[in-house]
């Protein structure tokens, strides 16, 4: 519904300035570019695909990625096209509000270009893990910053922040996760006492397999900024482990579990089953001591972006009955 | 009799009759049908006459964007990459006399795969992804190159080259599955895009690293098209007539290594082109290479081209791999064509 009024709508913009003669179009562009040009400072922003000029303060951002996408909106800007996301398609559930009638341009592997650059965007935020191969292409339709990843959403704010002209929100936003990370590292070894820093693994069901997500991970640095410790043996360097057999059950164990996972999937509902009912499972030291905690797949790993992560520490400080901080 | 066009130089002999030149002008006036078509469907439905028109005249117009960098270029690289793996299939049904002989017996597509997702899996976080078609070409040449080593006892058979290529291109698909599995959720899913085949965001970069290749080798392929005739009449009788068997043998499997590895490079694996091209250019035009390998050509190239007509336009946002619907507009065509010919 919402693709056909903007496409209705962009059908008349076309057949108006058909009315127009090509000679009065460019005399008009050349004046918008002339006023825009006077009146705003440039910025260059450096990312990992080079360095990007972007001047004035834009208003119609194009977000490739979930992370992109919750970053803009916390940054006050509803972006003019956005990708769908992988569970709660099309839209997570916690952006629904924001974003009701925001155009979708396909997946985030593969963003449908002709549609991006119909919307005349004047920032495109990318990933260079995603989008390498187009971003050529993304930068001939508006200036586009790419970040390295999808998940490291303190870059993202910055990075966002400092090309949306926008970076005392932005600092705003990651001076209040700051205080926010200092406050939990204060209070909870004073709820915990001897049992802190508690050892934590964060585990992944999938419908054929299981993961351990790691320190690089999201939900992982933040568990890390927050103060809580791996177990020894866990991979360092790397964001996930994949576990495709139960014989490798024992290299999850840890004090205490958080596990995500798309619960209405029946096939990985299954699959969790399987697992958590193997014997090998019940030696583990977090199934033993009841110790396993189920958490919010999008909080936790899909959202990639400063009110993912917010969410995240809510659920955090609730479960350890501490009344988080704003 | 038909009326005969004979080609015939020191290099080149061709000859075509009446109703091939009829045939392959139809398929000429479709190809262009098509990607004019190809060019006018997208987000936004174009006027056709007013994309002749953008592409006639020097002066961009409201639509230049749209149809010169994002359209045109995917359009000529997917025409580019179906034509080089039609040709390819081609050469190496004659080579090998079997029906069922497509890029994928030699190891190809699956050595390209293979080659492609190592890269994705391993190398991708340190070298930039702009590499990957080196390293699924080098994977292509690398592949074939053991097949027809391994195959080698005073000369190669097209049965031990069959056989040999059943057998590791089993293994390379084991060693790919192998690696999707152990590698991270960002990589197996730009792995499997890349397996299913995919020319999304092709540039005018991919399409002039991609026109030498046919520039040198289709040429190259009319040329030692007497050749294939004789070949497929059989070892004993090519000896007879004259050719270096085991010479031009290799030259050819050269030539279809190096059309498909670049097509692979380029667009991932759509290896079902190869096997189907030929056969649906056997049943329009008679059987000799000169008539069957500029049919072959248009027809992979509008197999691909539809293919990605349709991904980028069903399901709208979403923009699906062409691979998707290679086999989806190629199959029932197929079958219609023998079906009528059954009849």
């Amino acid at each position: 519904m919402t693709l056909m009024m903007f496409r209705s709508q962009r059908y008349s913009d076309f057949s108006i300035s058909l009315q127009l003669s090509r000679k009065l179009l460019l005399g008009f562009l050349f004046m918008v570019t002339a006023i825009q040009e006077a009146s705003a400072e440039q910025r260059i922003v450096e990312h990992s695909m080079g360095s990007t000029k972007v001047s004035g303060t834009p208003v119609k951002v194009v977000t490739l990625f979930q992370g992109a996408t919750d970053t803009a909106v916390a940054l006050g800007v509803i972006p003019v096209g956005v990708v769908d996301s992988w569970v709660q398609q099309p839209t997570y559930k916690y952006l629904r509000k924001d974003l009701a009638d925001v155009p979708h341009v396909g997946l985030e592997s593969q963003p449908n270009l002709e549609v991006i650059a119909g919307l005349q965007p004047d920032l495109i935020v990318a990933s260079k893990r995603r989008h390498e191969k187009i971003y050529g292409h993304l930068s001939q339709i508006a200036p586009t910053i790419a970040l390295e990843t999808v998940f490291d959403f303190k870059d993202t704010v910055a990075m966002m922040g400092l090309a949306m002209n926008r970076q005392q929100q932005a600092n705003a936003l990651l001076q209040s996760w700051k205080n926010r990370v200092a406050d939990f590292q204060q209070r909870i070894p004073q709820k915990l006492g001897e049992q802190w820093p508690l050892e934590v693994a964060v585990l992944n069901f999938r419908a054929d397999h299981a993961r351990i997500y790691l320190k690089d991970s999201f939900a992982g640095s933040i568990l890390n900024d927050l103060g809580f410790i791996r177990p020894a043996n866990h991979p360092q360097g790397q964001w996930v482990v994949k576990l495709s057999t139960k014989e490798s059950i024992p290299t999850m164990n840890a004090d205490v579990f958080f596990v995500f996972m798309t619960e209405d999937d029946p096939a990985v509902k299954r699959n969790y089953l399987q697992w958590t009912n193997h014997p090998l499972w019940k030696s583990l030291d977090a199934a033993r001591n009841h110790q396993v905690f189920q958490v919010d797949e999008v909080a936790w790993n899909m959202s990639g972006g400063i009110m993912g992560a917010n969410q995240m520490l809510d659920q955090v400080y609730e479960h350890f009955g501490l009344n988080p901080v704003m | 009799m038909d009326k005969l066009l004979t080609l015939r130089t020191s290099v080149v002999s061709i000859q075509l009759n009446s109703v091939t030149l009829k045939m392959l002008g139809t398929l000429l006036i479709g190809t262009l049908a098509i990607a004019l078509m190809s060019l006018s469907a997208g987000s936004q439905w174009l006027n056709p006459i007013e994309v002749v028109k953008e592409l006639l005249l020097s002066e961009p117009g409201q639509h230049a964007f749209v149809i010169e960098t994002l359209r045109l270029p995917r359009v000529v690289t997917g025409f580019l990459v179906g034509g080089a793996l039609a040709v390819s299939g081609l050469i190496l049904q004659s080579l090998v006399r079997n029906p069922l002989a497509s890029p994928d017996i030699i190891g190809i597509t699956s050595g390209a795969s293979a080659a492609a997702v190592f890269f994705l899996s391993y190398l991708a976080e340190t070298v930039s992804a702009l590499w990957l078609p080196f390293a699924a070409i080098l994977g292509a040449a690398l592949t074939s190159l053991i097949i027809y080593l391994l195959a080698w006892r005073q000369g190669v058979t097209p049965l031990r080259l069959i056989l040999i290529g059943i057998g590791l291109v089993a293994g390379l698909g084991a060693m790919t599955t192998f690696m999707i599995v152990l590698s991270p959720i960002a990589t197996s899913m730009m792995a499997y895009v890349w397996l299913t085949g995919s020319i999304y965001g092709s540039d005018w970069q991919d399409v002039t690293a991609l026109l030498p290749w046919l520039l040198v080798l289709l040429p190259l392929s009319l040329m030692l098209s007497r050749t294939i005739n004789v070949q497929e009449l059989g070892d004993p009788v090519t000896v007879g007539l004259g050719v270096q068997v085991q010479r031009t043998r290799f030259v050819l499997l050269a030539i279809s290594v190096a059309l498909a590895g670049s097509a692979v490079a380029y667009a991932g694996a759509i290896g079902f082109v190869g096997l189907i091209a030929p056969h649906i250019a056997r049943q329009l035009v008679p059987r000799s290479f000169g008539s069957l390998a500029p049919a072959s050509l248009l027809i992979g190239g509008c197999l691909v081209v539809v293919a990605d007509t349709i991904g980028r336009t069903a399901f709208l946002p979403l923009d699906v791999p062409a691979g998707v619907f290679v086999s989806a507009v190629g199959a029932p065509f197929f079958i219609y064509l023998l079906y009528r010919q059954h009849r």
